[in-house]
């Protein structure tokens, strides 16, 4: 498979910082991937996906994403890349209270200035396709924590993002919210081919990936296939090994 | 720690955040303390008040002056505190006690409040003191200056126990609030989302007609004498004129903006765009939790448009009927031959310059047998026609004969009126109006002459507004030909001998005008053109200076106002920003965004307040003042004025609000 994002020798430093938070990182990412970055807080996964998104710059390495070396964007450019080519969701769901959800999704799709009847077709057949076509009308504090996260994920991928970055998706759901939330990142992924790199400290999260990245200091530590097994051995193994990471530290 | 160094330390650290607070308090202060210095300044007053009338007005602003600085303050204090709510809920987890928060927060506000007090005395002793020198010198005042103190004891005094006063009254607020809101609410007060807004498509209705229904009743007032204003009476009109503009902006903004804001979002084509789609909803979220603050402050600025334009037009109009009240520089009625020569000396002996012209007219009284004669005919010959009610005028046309009008136009400097002079034929003449009268056009009209035994007609060939005597001196003037003003004259027709004076080197000498009118004491038929501006000034100034005070004190109140609104809605969004940038919004659409929300609360209550003042202005000029100057487009300068310097103060805060909003939004 081809790669859609490339990270060589990626490497971030904060003034006054002890050690560098990323420390030489490098890996690829295919097409239609969903790769679970994990790690304990401080380990680095944050700063990644602020610098993977061109949120944050890299100190030093470079990152090339859909053939576009990130690094060399000015800042005009890099909120063009970010328009065409990145979808967000945050742990937060961060949505605009003053917008209907119907609203909040079509956002990314009147920057990229699509004519208003494809808007709402667009809008109207993801929201139908992930179950949350009765809640469009409503503004986001008229529904509950998983329903917006929900809406918060189809904002970000109505516009078919080359790459979704999701950060802590599920660390402020349920347990049933956040297993409904994976299921349509997972669905996405495979129905629409979105490729995710996703965030999260949850084993649990993270068992829906196919690949994971362990942080550990700023550096990858270690690397997990899913291969061929089920997802119920998958979160097994995740978790015996992010244990051990534990009693190791 | 002491809370008196955590309150040093809490100002020092947001010093950016709270010096717009300590500005706009310290500008409150300044008109304040301006305020009661010159109401305290005894030189001044007994130099421009002979009746009480300024002490009174003093006295009447004094307290508008006080409730506006509290209710400003108030406003700038729970703003802040809104802000701060989380951090006192902070403290509050920490363990402190509420009594504890509060001294906190009234420590704070003593320190702010000192300091805009302190900066408050400084400036204001400045700006009274050019108060001072710019009525003087206008007024031509004779002043010692060095009686009036820089910093009046009493009035610092006064201003202190004020401000002290507003400390207290802000921390009982306070007080109020953090003992009825619990510590849940305290952490969590800062960003509650706003119910879900409703829109009532009657009450929407209602408000649009209302303010419609308003406006037109305002403009029936150009129908005259058909007019509503005039038919049913001036106080019921008004009030119902009033009722409907009130209560419509109310129902206006409160539900018809909301509503029209949301149909309009079906309009795809033109909602469905990068910057629309954020900032619609925006609107129609923010007027929701906002309609209360947006309709206070459309009033407060209807008012102070209202009130500006109101005043600027009453000062100029006065001044620009001068030259109608008054047209030469001086004038006044020969009685005696002897007078002329006593004059002529006086004047010269208070101008020696040659440019002086004395031109004597004599000025016939002739009946007419016409049925339809002008109103000006029979004007000022009952009680309750004219001003002066003592001395009753004889009905009668008063005529002059065209060279003599000629030459006093010339005397007078106005060549544009001369230009367009046309010469007169023995039966033709010019009707010297009063005020316009559209409904009646005199021209072509005939008036029979009564000279001698003898009826002669002459046709009026045109009515004009330029006369070139008072009204003191000569009402219904007619223009005649000299052939036919000779023929007059040597009947043994009533004649009134007018002396009229004019010269550069006379203008703006009040010691001449004081000399005549000690040679001619009393006199109603002296007039002075000069002498009649400074007059107008002299009687009006105290007041415009007063209102003055509360006019810029609204304006400070009402920027400032949208400033914290603003400031705060778009701080309180900061996360919603970054979304949009994250999105892949550029900093230079956000804003655009930033701009345009601002731009909508900066123009609702200019744009209505500008309606309200130029319906206003309109009803006050056509009802309530005197029309000798016809609808020229000039007198609505002063109103244009006052309009264009509230814009631009508008402008101006709208600029400062929108950096920095953008300065606290596109921060990375």
């Amino acid at each position: 498979m081809s790669a859609l994002l490339e990270a060589k020798e990626v490497t971030k430093i904060y003034a006054k910082a002890q050690r560098p938070s990323l420390n030489k990182v490098s890996f690829s990412v295919s097409k239609s991937e969903f790769i679970a970055i994990m790690g304990a807080s401080g380990s680095g996964k944050t700063t990644l996906l602020n610098v993977l998104s061109t949120i944050d710059t890299p100190t030093g390495g470079s990152i090339t994403i859909d053939g576009i070396n990130i690094k060399n964007l000015t800042d005009s450019g890099a909120a063009d890349f970010r328009r065409d080519k990145l979808g967000f969701i945050f742990q937060e769901y961060l949505l605009l209270d003053s917008l209907t959800i119907f609203e909040n999704i079509a956002v990314p799709l009147t920057l990229q200035k699509l004519p208003p009847e494809k808007i709402e077709n667009m809008v109207k057949s993801l929201a139908e396709t992930f179950g949350i076509d009765t809640q469009l009308h409503k503004y986001p504090n008229e529904l509950s924590g998983g329903q917006r996260q929900r809406a918060s994920a189809l904002r970000a991928i109505v516009k078919r993002p080359s790459i979704l970055f999701a950060d802590e998706p599920t660390g402020a759901l349920d347990s049933n919210s956040a297993t409904d939330l994976l299921n349509t990142l997972k669905e996405s992924n495979k129905t629409l081919n979105t490729t995710i790199l996703m965030v999260t400290h949850d084993a649990y999260a993270a068992s829906f990936a196919d690949r994971i990245l362990i942080f550990k200091d700023g550096r990858i530590v270690q690397e997990l296939f899913k291969q061929n097994d089920d997802r119920r051995t998958f979160y097994e193994s995740i978790a015996r090994k992010v244990a051990k990471l534990d009693t190791e530290r | 720690m002491h809370h008196l160094s955590m309150a040093l330390k809490n100002l020092k650290n947001n010093f950016s955040f709270y010096a717009l607070y300590l500005l706009s308090a310290a500008f409150v202060i300044t008109i304040f303390f301006a305020f009661t210095s010159f109401s305290m300044n005894k030189v001044m007053l007994e130099k421009i008040s002979n009746d009480g009338r300024v002490e009174t007005m003093c006295n009447t602003i004094s307290v508008f002056l006080m409730a506006f600085v509290v209710f400003y303050m108030s406003y700038s204090n729970r703003f802040f505190l809104r802000r701060r709510t989380k951090e006192l809920g902070i403290y509050a987890l920490l363990g402190y006690r509420k009594s504890t928060m509060l001294s906190l927060l009234m420590t704070e506000n003593l320190l702010t409040c000192t300091g805009a007090f302190i900066a408050g005395i400084l400036l204001g002793g400045f700006f009274h003191k050019g108060i001072v020198f710019g009525i003087t010198k206008l007024l031509d005042l004779a002043v010692n200056h060095s009686e009036i103190p820089f910093f009046n004891p009493n009035a610092i005094l006064k201003t202190a126990c004020f401000i002290f006063t507003v400390v207290i009254v802000l921390a009982l607020s306070n007080g109020r609030f953090l003992f009825k809101t619990s510590l849940m609410d305290l952490v969590r007060y800062e960003k509650s989302a706003e119910k879900k807004m409703k829109f009532h498509a009657v009450l929407s209705v209602i408000g649009f007609l209302a303010v419609i229904s308003g406006y037109c009743l305002a403009l029936d007032i150009l129908r005259g004498t058909k007019s509503l204003w005039i038919t049913v009476g001036f106080y019921p009109v008004g009030m119902l004129t009033f009722a409907l503009i009130l209560s419509g902006t109310v129902l206006f903004i409160e539900s018809s903006l909301p509503f029209a804001v949301q149909a309009g979002k079906k309009n795809k084509r033109k909602f469905y765009t990068e910057t629309k789609i954020i900032t619609t909803p925006g609107f129609i979220y923010r007027i929701h939790s906002n309609s209360r603050t947006l309709i206070m402050l459309t009033l407060l600025s209807a008012a102070t448009l209202t009130v500006s334009s109101v005043m600027a037009l009453t000062l100029y109009y006065p001044i620009a009927a001068v030259s109608r009240m008054a047209p030469s520089e001086i004038e006044c009625r020969i009685e005696e031959e002897n007078e002329i020569t006593a004059i002529k000396e006086i004047v010269n002996t208070y101008s020696s310059d040659a440019d002086v012209t004395f031109l004597q007219t004599d000025l016939y009284k002739v009946a007419s047998t016409a049925k339809q004669l002008p109103m000006e005919y029979s004007i000022g010959t009952s009680k309750g026609d004219a001003d002066n009610e003592k001395i009753l005028r004889e009905a009668g046309f008063e005529c002059i004969s065209y060279s003599a009008y000629k030459a006093l136009l010339e005397a007078q400097g106005r060549t544009k009126v001369l230009e367009h002079l046309a010469a007169l034929n023995k039966d033709e003449c010019i009707l010297i109006k009063y005020q316009p009268d559209p409904d009646n056009n005199e021209t072509d009209s005939v008036y029979p002459l009564l000279i001698g035994n003898e009826e002669i007609p002459v046709i009026v060939t045109s009515a004009t507004l330029d006369n070139p005597i008072s009204f003191a001196n000569s009402v219904g003037t007619l223009v005649i030909s000299d052939d036919l003003y000779h023929t007059i004259a040597e009947q043994s027709v009533p004649a009134v001998k007018i002396l009229s004076i004019n010269g550069k080197s006379i203008e703006d000498n009040e010691a001449l005008f004081q000399a005549l009118s000690d040679y001619l004491p009393g006199s109603p038929y002296l007039q002075g053109n000069s002498h009649r501006v400074h007059e107008i000034f002299s009687l009006n100034s105290s007041t415009f200076l007063l209102i003055g005070f509360l006019v810029v004190l609204f304006f400070i109140a009402a920027g400032s106002i949208l400033y914290f609104n603003n400031v705060s809605a778009v701080t309180d969004s900061k996360s919603d920003y970054e979304i949009l940038w994250k999105m892949g919004y550029t900093d230079k659409r956000i804003k655009k965004i930033i701009k345009k929300q601002t731009a909508a609360f900066f123009s609702i209550p200019f744009l209505f307040g500008l309606a309200d003042c130029i319906f206003g202005t309109l009803v006050y000029k056509s009802a309530l003042m005197q029309n000798i100057l016809g609808n020229s487009p000039l007198l609505y300068a002063p109103t244009m004025a006052a309009i264009i310097l509230t814009f631009l103060i508008y402008l101006g805060y709208y600029h400062i609000t929108v950096h920095t909003c953008c300065k606290a939004v596109l921060t990375k």
